[in-house]
């Protein structure tokens, strides 16, 4: 910003300063000003030292006093953007050839802050003020009077709460005196925003009069209850004349033809007001004296009396040269106790990130994941594991089914065929089977699959190595009651392993392994279970450190008439794990739900 | 499955031996069964295996435990005495309730104990065996109350008795709407012109199969001391296996079982006939399937444990075992039965020592450089259901679509597969509002849409939303967004205006990706925020991964 009479330094006055300040080292701006052995204006003294320290020859430090730059840090600065030296060289002509530098507009570097001449408390005050207190300030100053809270936002140019709390700050500070004064504040009721919208009932009134004498009765503009008042305040302003015969005919005036041309005051005022709330202090009385007349009128108006906010500033506010806070208004002191605002980090869905250290697990143990597709054919998720059509898990309560789309595709004809067989004799597995007639259209229901093992069954009719590792991370969905304990939709890890010459007590030993890596289970135990699809079957509970002996999960040996009847000679040994009750152990919660919690919160602020 | 009740007092009494309830539970798994509760007396076992419906009473857990603690051993034998009795069976029942099977049981003691173990185990097999009574019905009738021969036939339905519980005659029709058992299960019948009916000699109504008993013979109580069990149904085989397992148990109760001649004109029956069934497998599979190295002797000493009997003939096993068995389909069976005697945790547990190389899923990769990229834009991951319901997804949108349906779900909330990630998240968002904002979520999860060209008429497709909440955003900034994540996926994309229902107009794009994937951008607009609920601004991204 130019300075008004501000004379533009000469080179010599320049060096006149340097030599100055090289004599004596860290005085204030004002003793170094009364130090220099030829007298110059202030200001210009002051463009003098801004330059300096935008050159980087001299520094203001925390106490207010300058400084110079010492001669390394000179020498490194100078040294590592010489261009910046022809920069300077060219500055200093500019300066002064135009003395238009614009000291206020190039703070890219930071500076110490100016205090000027304050004592140490109003220093801080002075430093530590917000830009709307800044703003303020200089509206203030300018003004040279008192201003209402609504001048103050309009000749500050801030919104009008931010006005508001700058008095508040204000006044705190001791900058500035505020008062509240009550005033009363005028805005439209339910007629007056109607008669806004669609005019003066009297205006309308006279619109539909015209010229000749109309009867009373074939006015049919304005609603019966509103004639009369339209009438009186016709009649009162000599707007129309008036006669009695068989019934009251009216006519327009010449005063009713003139008040027809133009706008009247009083609906100036409507306009004025429009849909805010104004201060009745701040009208003239002219306009105070037509308000008074809509007034009258009912439920034109709407009076509120409110305290108004004043201010005025004090000597010490005054004092804080505005100018050159304003100055440096973008680089304010900050108090490094105040509360910020809260921000957090992305982060992974806790459960989610569970899931991907079990699955990272799996693959270092050697496993390959499997596809798990949400719908799958009943043929996978019962058929090909040998659970019979007629069984009562496979009823409509017991399981979800497809009704759009209802019936999907089946896998070649030779291993339809197969699991047919396997059904209802036992297959190529010397069983006896379970003796019904097996419906290729059952098989082929969708649904949504209701345990992991569905895709096994479709990982061993796809084809599978020897030796393997498969396992998947299934959703589930089953028409479970959903508590504490059970969801509609849950998770499950399964999978099996198959090789050559593999035994139940290799199942037994892959169990354990699983309890003490993902779990930290500290023993385990095996207990005979049952699963449709497996022989011998087993469940599998670990000792946890802190809750005891807890269920961990079920395996066994997928029953001969799946593999044999899919060709594969090897036994495979299957496995599940409660993915979900793992998941609460480590995360610490109660209830399975909060697993898949929606609480923003929650999630912020876990791990 | 079946949660059995029985009296410790009387299960310890069956067995002859007393537990504490740590010995209980571990004797229990014997019989794959898990104490659910105890109190006091009261036990609540679940039984494991659905196929062992001679589990599922006190007398049948009794059974299988006293092998296993070693008060018995081998096969349970039951002798049948010879009855008199005789039931006609007629052929008109044919397309109707055409099978049944029955016996006499004498000189029983029935204590209130007894009489709950023979509702319940009526009950259960009724129930899940029978297929709510559709496969098999079960009547329990006091003997003395039976006179002569009897008759099961297709009666009229204005034929009268006084069912159980009732005091006055009823027609068979009026029972059906009448009687809370006629409610429950009279649609078996009610289509026939006639229903199945039992009488004796002196045409004195024992029951309507599979409905009720009658209020006179059909009454048991603890002063019966002699009993005749029915049992009907559509197969012979199975109506004969559930009146061999109501025998057992009740032989164990110090019954005598005497046989019933079952008379269907040109061919008779003797039931109940109880067999030996067989099955035969080489003896090296026991030790080749569990790893173990039992000799003959211990495979032999484990078999009579799990009330079976075993004898080697040369290379082979050959393996007898009771007829109520019908679980035992395949060698592997008989297998685990030797396993559970040995006790699974007697066995050590052997490590695979294979290796094999892990890896994931292709697909998975692709998508999890996403979800980091979308961490590291300060994005907080969710998870919402897949299951939701049209309301969210369709109406809430301002959207007409087809969703992926499901036939019998519990709940409209859970009745259609997810089409779009978007709905969920706005609906996330509209339960957070008194969270700070800005609120910046994403989800990277599959959602369902129907093709016929597919196996399973669906396609799953992987998708990615991010939604980004604060009063001040806006098109520009998710498109900021975008791009990062398109430039760093290396994916080539065009931007085309279109008109989008959910969408404000003239803030929203569809995106093309060069591999073909679409996907959409824009500002949500103000009817679907007031639809959610939503009160701050709303810039959003959904794109197929």
């Amino acid at each position: 910003m130019a300075k008004k009479g501000l004379h533009s330094p000469r080179l010599d006055t320049i060096s006149m300063v340097e030599e100055t300040i090289k004599k004596n080292n860290g005085l204030s701006k004002t003793e170094l000003w009364k130090k220099l052995p030829k007298q110059m204006m202030y200001q210009t003294f002051s463009t003098v030292i801004d330059y300096l320290i935008e050159t980087k020859k001299i520094i203001l430090n925390t106490e207010g006093k300058i400084k110079l730059v010492l001669e390394e840090e000179k020498e490194k600065t100078e040294g590592k953007e010489s261009l910046k030296g022809t920069e300077e060289a060219n500055e200093r002509k500019e300066i002064k050839e135009t003395g238009k530098k614009e000291i206020g507009t190039q703070k890219k570097q930071s500076i110490e802050v100016f205090k000027v001449d304050l004592d140490d408390k109003t220093k801080k005050i002075a430093v530590e003020l917000s830009e709307i207190e800044r703003k303020s300030l200089k509206a203030l100053n300018e003004e040279k009077k008192e201003l209402s809270v609504q001048e103050l936002s309009e000749k500050a140019g801030i919104e009008l709460d931010s006005a508001r709390r700058s008095i508040q700050w204000l006044n705190e500070k001791g900058l500035g005196k505020a008062r509240i004064q009550k005033s009363v504040f005028v805005s439209l009721g339910k007629e007056g925003l109607n008669a806004l919208k669609l005019g003066l009932p009297e205006k309308n009134f006279l619109k539909e009069l015209g010229t000749e004498w109309k009867k009373i009765s074939e006015i049919k503009s304005i609603p019966k209850q509103e004639i009369n008042i339209a009438l009186g305040n016709a009649k009162k302003k000599g707007l129309i004349e008036l006669k009695k015969e068989k019934e009251l005919i009216i006519k327009t005036t010449e005063k009713g033809k003139e008040f027809l041309k133009k706008k009247s005051e009083e609906e100036l005022m409507l306009e004025k007001i429009g849909e805010k709330e104004i201060n009745t202090d701040l009208l003239s009385e002219k306009e105070k004296e037509v308000l008074k007349f809509l007034g009258f009128r009912k439920d034109f108006l709407k009076h509120k009396e409110k305290g108004n906010e004043f201010i005025s500033i004090t000597e010490k506010g005054k004092e804080i040269k505005t100018s050159e806070i304003l100055l440096n208004a973008k680089i304010r002191k900050y108090n490094i106790q105040d509360p910020v605002q809260e921000i957090f980090p992305g982060k992974k869905q806790p459960y989610y990130k569970f899931q991907d250290e079990i699955k990272q697990k799996l693959v270092s143990l050697g496993f390959k994941e499997m596809k798990n597709p949400l719908i799958v054919q009943e043929f996978y998720n019962f058929d090909v594991l040998f659970q019979p059509q007629n069984h009562p898990a496979r009823t409509w309560t017991d399981t979800y089914k497809l009704k759009k789309p209802q019936y999907g595709k089946l896998p070649e004809k030779r291993i339809v065929n197969a699991i047919k067989a396997a059904h209802e004799n036992g297959g190529k597995a010397k069983s006896k089977g379970w003796k019904y007639t097996w419906s290729e259209k059952i098989a082929s229901q969708l649904m949504p699959s209701a345990h992991g093992t569905a895709h096994s069954a479709r990982q061993l009719v796809k084809g599978i190595e020897v030796p393997g590792k498969y396992f998947s991370t299934a959703r589930c969905f089953r028409p479970d009651v959903v508590d504490a304990t059970h969801l509609i939709e849950f998770n499950q890890l399964e999978g099996f392993v198959l090789g050559k010459d593999f035994t139940f007590r290799k199942l037994l030993g892959l169990l354990k392994e699983f309890a003490t890596e993902m779990a930290g289970a500290e023993k385990v135990k095996f207990l005979p279970d049952y699963y449709p699809f497996t022989e011998p079957s087993v469940q599998l509970n670990a000792l946890h450190p802190n809750l005891g002996w807890v269920e961990f999960g079920g395996a066994g040996i997928f029953r001969a008439e799946i593999t044999k009847n899919l060709g594969i000679k090897e036994k495979c040994l299957a496995w599940g794990l409660g993915m979900d009750r793992l998941a609460m152990f480590k995360l610490k919660l109660n209830d399975v739900r909060e697993l898949f919690s929606h609480n923003l919160n929650w999630l912020r602020k876990g791990e | 499955m079946p949660t059995i009740e029985s009296s410790k007092k009387d299960l310890e009494e069956l067995i002859g031996k007393k537990f504490s309830k740590e010995e209980l539970m571990e004797v229990l798994l014997c019989v794959k069964g898990e104490l659910d509760a105890i109190e006091e007396d009261v036990l609540k076992i679940d039984i494991k295996e659905t196929n062992r419906p001679d589990l599922w009473s006190t007398e049948g857990i009794a059974r299988g435990i006293k092998a296993y603690v070693g008060k018995e051993k081998g096969i349970p034998e039951y002798k049948v005495l010879k009855g008199k009795r005789k039931v006609f069976i007629d052929e008109k029942l044919n397309g109707i309730r055409p099978k049944g099977a029955y016996a006499e049981i004498r000189e029983i003691k029935i204590t209130e104990e007894v009489l709950l173990q023979i509702i319940q185990l009526q009950e259960k097999i009724c129930q899940s065996f029978g297929k709510k009574r559709e496969q098999i019905a079960i009547g329990v009738f006091d003997l003395d109350k039976v006179k002569g021969n009897c008759k099961y036939f297709a009666a009229e339905p204005s034929m009268e008795f006084v069912p159980l519980g009732f005091n006055e005659m009823m027609s068979l029709r009026e029972i059906l709407i009448k009687h809370p058992k006629g409610k429950e299960y009279g649609k078996l019948i009610e289509e026939f012109e006639k229903f199945p009916l039992l009488v004796d000699e002196n045409n004195e109504v024992l029951s309507m199969p599979p409905i009720i008993n009658s209020d006179t013979s059909g009454k048991v109580t603890t002063e019966t001391k002699n009993l005749f069990v029915d049992v009907t149904g559509f197969n012979q085989e199975l109506v004969n296996t559930a009146l061999k397992i109501m025998c057992m148990a009740l032989a164990d109760r110090k019954g005598k079982i005497y046989s019933v001649e079952l008379n269907y004109g040109k061919k008779k029956l003797i039931s109940p006939e109880f067999k030996k069934e067989k099955i035969v497998f080489s003896l090296k599979e026991v030790n080749e399937l569990l790893g173990t190295e039992f000799s003959k002797k211990e495979i032999l000493k484990l078999l009579e444990k799990r009330r079976m009997q075993g004898t080697v003939k040369g290379k082979n096993l050959v393996v007898d075992y009771g007829d109520y068995r019908k679980d035992i389909i395949h060698s592997w069976d008989v297998i685990e039965e030797i396993a559970i005697a040995f006790d699974y945790n007697k066995l050590v547990p052997e490590t695979l020592n294979v290796f094999t190389l892990g890896s994931l899923e292709e697909e998975n990769k692709g998508i999890n450089k996403a979800r980091e990229l979308c961490i590291g834009f300060g994005l907080q991951e969710i998870a919402s259901n897949h299951l939701t319901s049209k309301e969210v997804q369709s109406k809430k949108m301002f959207l007409e679509e087809e969703f992926v349906e499901i036939a019998n779900s519990v709940s409209l909330n859970w009745e259609i597969f997810r089409k779009k990630l978007l709905p969920e998240s706005l609906d996330f968002l509209s339960k957070n509002k008194h969270c700070s904002y800005p609120q910046k979520i994403f989800e990277a999860g599959r959602c369902v849409e129907l093709n016929e060209s597919k196996e399973t008429g669906v396609e799953e497709k992987w998708k990615l939303c991010i939604c980004i909440s604060h009063s001040k955003t806006n098109f520009n900034e998710m498109k900021s967004v975008f791009e990062a994540l398109a430039r760093e996926r290396k994916t080539g994309f065009k931007l085309k205006e279109a008109k989008i229902p959910f969408l404000e107009e003239g803030r929203s794009a569809l995106i093309e990706f060069s591999d073909g994937k679409k996907g959409f951008i824009g500002e949500i607009s103000r009817k679907v925020m007031e639809e959610f609920g939503l009160e701050t601004n709303v810039s959003v991204l959904e794109i197929e991964l």
